[in-house]
């Protein structure tokens, strides 16, 4: 587990590093995910102790999301005006995408397995 | 009469003072979240983070903590946010194998459901009567929070904004994406998790785990991309369509 958890935060720690000293225009957690996979590619398996860490990490993803989500809500009502133009635009929006998205897929790969 | 003042007061001033409030209301409500969302079978409908962003905001109104001092406690959670991000590379990894012959397909429905995400949403607003500025937060919304709010620092509009609309369009496609995929016939998981994780990005992929491992290898694998991509090409994007 902890060596699983230094892997990961030394990548991030190089990500950042490359995100500001020569790639500004990449975030620093998407590079150190980029360097990661590289890593984990060259070195041909992920090792127990990371594949728990990334197990934990993605089983509770959302959990992470929360501080700065209830900072929304906090927002929310100083949209009043434009709320309902807003919550349309969006919810439509995620839809058309959602459904861009998949048919694209399966218009090119024809492949249609799996139960729904 | 300060003598006689009861403890729990003082309890309470101590505490408040600590992150330990803010990390016990975050983590017990997304507890709380996790529990409803599994009672109910994971319906899409019971989103737990959405019930769990209910819990804390109705909860520091209630008491009347002040948002910022919120999170200052939880931003310890926040934090993990970017080390989360990182950790994606393993599920990504282990979905290598099936990637093959699937690249072209993934890249070029990536660059159709982006470009279908910015030109509807900026598209309608402005149809809506919204205003400029409104508008600009629309631009990196099916981004990354993280990502999208440095896209927005690049192209000029407000972070703030972007980061609302980023987080709400990752909460409507958490709940709304199974009836969207169901209604346009998609069935196979790699292909569910993959839209999702474009038009949703994080909160979607956190959805598209706790349905299938599969779906949610494919989502973080969009996730990622559609943050790359998108911090290279939204600001192109921009420039067009002002």
């Amino acid at each position: 587990m902890i060596s699983g958890l230094v892997q990961i935060l030394l990548f991030q720690g190089l990500g950042e590093l490359v995100s500001k000293f020569a790639l500004p225009l990449v975030p620093g957690p998407v590079l150190g995910l980029m360097a990661l996979l590289a890593y984990l590619w060259l070195k041909g398996s992920a090792g127990a102790s990371l594949d728990l860490v990334a197990a934990t990490f993605s089983q509770h993803l959302g959990l992470l999301f929360i501080p700065a989500a209830v900072g929304v809500v906090m927002f929310w009502p100083q949209l009043q005006a434009h709320a309902l133009s807003v919550i349309v635009a969006l919810v439509i929006s995620v839809m058309l995408t959602i459904a861009v998205t998949a048919l694209i897929l399966k218009a090119l790969t024809g492949e249609d397995s799996d139960a729904g | 009469m300060q003598a006689n003042l009861p403890p729990i007061a003082e309890i309470w001033v101590y505490l408040s003072g600590s992150p330990l409030l803010a990390l016990i209301l975050t983590l017990s409500a997304y507890q709380v979240g996790v529990l409803v969302y599994e009672r109910l079978g994971r319906n899409p409908l019971a989103n737990p983070i959405a019930i769990a962003v209910f819990i804390v905001a109705v909860a520091i109104t209630l008491i009347d903590m002040p948002y910022p001092k919120y999170f200052a406690g939880a931003q310890f959670v926040h934090f993990l946010l970017g080390t989360a991000t990182v950790s994606l590379a393993v599920p990504i990894y282990k979905g290598f194998n099936a990637l093959s012959g699937r690249v072209l397909p993934l890249l070029l429905a990536l660059i159709g459901g982006g470009v279908t995400s910015v030109i509807s949403a900026v598209g309608l607003a402005r149809l809506l009567g919204a205003d400029t500025a409104i508008i600009g937060g629309l631009y990196a919304k099916s981004v990354t929070a993280p990502i999208a709010m440095g896209v927005a620092e690049r192209i000029g509009v407000s972070p703030t904004l972007t980061a609302v609309f980023a987080v709400s369009t990752g909460v409507l496609g958490a709940v709304l994406g199974r009836y969207v995929l169901d209604f346009v016939g998609v069935r196979a998981w790699w292909q569910r998790g993959f839209a999702l994780g474009v038009a949703s990005h994080g909160i979607g992929t956190s959805r598209a785990f706790s349905v299938h491992p599969e779906a949610g290898a494919y989502s973080s694998l969009a996730m990622g991309m559609h943050g790359i991509l998108g911090a290279i090409l939204i600001p192109v994007f921009f420039s067009w369509f002002k």
